[in-house]
């Protein structure tokens, strides 16, 4: 009985000292006043690098409250339209028509990505195969079936390659990956150009046993508990790829060379293409000229509305992606090496600058 | 106490109002999408957004995206196999569990037996997706096809080999967890109001017990079992978090195995809805809308086929 009093009392204390501090949590945050609330929402390749970024930057500005959502690029266009999310996050541009019908629509780099070729095969994957555009425009319409191929055997000799199913891996939510690689398969591959061409959702050829997964991290999953199969995967998603123990494909360039995606050979590829970013900055970086070039490389985009609905939140905005594109800001190496991106050159930077200055 | 009786009313055709309003709101936004696509909709394999990078062109007096076809035979296919898995599967269980629970089990234990499958069938789906996706897809893919290839090979469905754990099969047995609960708990409520001097007749005309569970009892709830069964199906036909976890997500092509991927209608509007809306033409989202009419008219029609069954039984009975 004692006992029992005892643990009433206990719990009556814990209540009281719960209420207070309930009590002073809700006089405190008026207090405070006029916190901004930004909801950013899209890709899940530029997800890792911005829950990073809003630690740090939220720390130096605690007048912003900013919420991040991996939920693909299809719902960060979708988003930032609509006016749920201030912020969409999208490895893909918007189309002329898109914009047409969105004019106050902004697209504004933040940074450069790349994205890699995954597969799964038992026995092989320390070893960076050698793929190119037609045989993957191949494996995804199913033209090439098994892993023992002669077009896949040709660009590996003397690679012992498993006369197995492959299961290529696609995206089922919208999606900027699916958008540069189908870029990818339709600049290297006519055939592939002609019959699907390229966007963030596009019509798969059907693949018997082809296996739609959602999201960068859906992928990595699919891919790592189904043997024989290939995904492609944003290259923030570098620490889960080598967790999962997949391999990492090397990619043939327009000009003949089977690369990996490095900080030299994205950069290589991004060079050739800085002076032709237009201002509106809407460009493909896809299958670039360049001997060093990487073929699948694109713009990490913020996809913002100019017209805020108060002066506040375009503040908010504005600061932000000022800083996220500053090299001393979340263009730095320490947040950018993470993830492996690569920072806006100085002419892009400016252009994004540029950009920013519009959200009103 | 005049208020009352109005108020009354006027709450309850809330219910067919929303019903009409749902309908109406579907099969108006649906219309341009409804004549575009035609009855190809139903019968072709192919869904593709189209080229939504290029500008939209007129066809056929409507604006759609460069190369759009809008076909969803495959999600048809989808839904209705793994449904019809998951009721193959849940059905029988579900009435075992249910004669267990009445008339074999200790009486202590019915009582939490009983709570057990309430609580089972307030788990949100997502919860059962995730199990699928990390426990059941793999155990699928390593041993239950391989299994099932080596028992019932001979079966043209079941010969070939699973390449990946997401499909059909994984779907199907998702759902049929999901729905045994359903189907048990509406029968163990009717096996109660069985009377029991049925019961204590048969026993007294010298029937086994299962005889009397078979030939008495469950005749006896045959009506509340294929409401049961209804129910259960209208679950698993809208299912759409879980099937979207673990069925492989298939496009555009039907499966050949029961292992193949597939996709359900609920599960590719939720997936394709944001694709859709970047179509500056509008068309796919209306597209969208005409899976989620053909969805309805499906639960509909189970309804109907529902209500007439249990009429016609009725009227054999009287």
């Amino acid at each position: 009985m004692s006992l029992n009093l005892s643990r009433r009392t206990q719990l009556k204390a814990g209540l009281a000292v719960a209420g207070l501090t309930l009590a002073s949590g809700l006089f405190v945050v008026p207090a405070q006043a006029a916190q901004v609330t930004l909801l950013e929402t899209g890709s899940t390749l530029l997800y890792p690098l911005f829950n990073i970024w809003v630690p740090d930057y939220t720390k130096m500005h605690p007048e912003v409250k900013i919420t991040t959502q991996g939920t693909g690029s299809g719902t960060g266009i979708a988003e930032a339209i609509s006016g749920v999310a201030q912020i969409g996050a999208s490895d893909a541009y918007m189309a002329d028509a898109q914009i047409k019908q969105n004019p106050n629509i902004l697209n504004i780099p933040l940074a450069i990505s790349a994205q890699t070729i995954n597969y799964n095969i038992p026995g092989l994957n320390n070893k960076h195969l050698k793929l190119d555009g037609p045989v993957l425009a191949g494996i995804y319409d199913g033209s090439i079936k098994n892993w023992d191929d002669p077009a896949i055997k040709a660009l590996n000799p003397g690679v012992k390659l498993p006369n197995h199913t492959i299961v290529p891996i696609h995206r089922t939510d919208g999606s900027g990956d699916t958008f540069i690689f189908s870029q990818y398969l339709s600049f290297s591959t006519p055939k592939w150009n002609d019959s699907v061409g390229f966007g963030t959702s596009i019509s798969w050829p059907a693949v018997q046993g082809g296996v739609g997964a959602n999201g960068n991290p859906g992928m990595v999953e699919a891919s790592q508990k189904t043997p024989y199969s290939v995904a492609y995967i944003g290259v923030s998603f570098h620490k889960e790829i080598a967790k999962a123990g997949l391999g990492t494909a090397m990619i043939k360039n327009k000009a003949g060379h089977f690369l990996l995606p490095t900080a030299k050979t994205v950069g290589a590829a991004a060079s050739g293409l800085i002076a032709k970013t237009p201002a509106d900055e809407r460009i493909s970086l896809v299958f670039s000229e360049g001997a060093d070039s990487y073929p699948i490389i694109n713009y990490e985009y913020a996809i913002v509305n100019s017209k805020q609905a108060n002066p506040e939140t375009a503040k908010a905005i504005r600061e932000f992606l000022g800083w996220a594109v500053e090299s001393k800001g979340g263009n730095a190496a320490k947040y950018l090496d993470q993830v492996r991106f690569i920072a806006l050159p100085t002419r892009i930077q400016e252009l994004s600058k540029a950009q920013i200055a519009k959200i009103q | 106490m005049r208020v009352f009786r109005p108020g009354l009313l006027a709450v309850s055709t809330l219910i067919p109002l929303a019903l009409l309003a749902v309908l109406v709101f579907l099969t108006t936004y649906s219309w341009p999408a409804i004549q575009f696509n035609g009855l190809h909709f139903l019968t072709t394999e192919t869904w593709n957004l189209g080229n939504l990078y290029s500008n939209p062109v007129k066809r056929d007096g409507y604006e759609v995206a460069v190369g759009a076809t809008y076909g969803i035979w495959v999600f048809i296919v989808g839904t209705l196999a793994s449904s019809a898995i998951a009721l193959i599967l849940a059905v029988p269980v579900g009435i075992g569990v249910a004669l267990f629970l009445n008339d074999y089990a200790p009486q202590k234990l019915r009582g939490a037996f009983a709570q057990v499958v309430e609580l089972l069938a307030m788990v949100p789906s997502v919860v059962y997706g995730l199990w699928g996706l990390e426990i059941l897809a793999p155990l699928v893919l390593t041993h239950i096809a391989p299994f099932l290839e080596r028992v019932l090979g001979f079966i043209p469905f079941f010969s070939g080999a699973a390449t990946s754990g997401y499909g059909l099969l994984t779907a199907g047995l998702v759902l049929a967890i999901m729905v045994l609960p359903v189907i048990t708990s509406t029968l163990v409520e009717a096996l109660k109001r069985v009377p029991n001097e049925l019961r204590e007749a048969s026993f007294g005309l010298g029937a086994t017990r299962a005889e009397v569970l078979l030939k008495i009892l469950l005749p006896a709830v045959r009506v509340p079992l294929i409401g049961a069964v209804i129910l259960a199906l209208g679950r698993a036909l809208g299912e759409t978090m879980a099937v979207l976890m673990v069925s492989g997500g298939a496009l555009n092509y039907l499966p050949d195995t029961i292992y193949s991927p597939i996709t359900s209608m609920a599960a590719f509007i939720a997936s394709q809805l944001d694709s859709a809306l970047q179509d500056p033409s509008g068309m796919a989202v209306r597209s969208l809308a005409e899976i989620a009419l053909v969805l309805l008219i499906i639960a509909v029609i189970v309804n109907v086929i529902a209500r007439l069954l249990t009429s016609r039984i009725h009227i054999h009975r009287v």
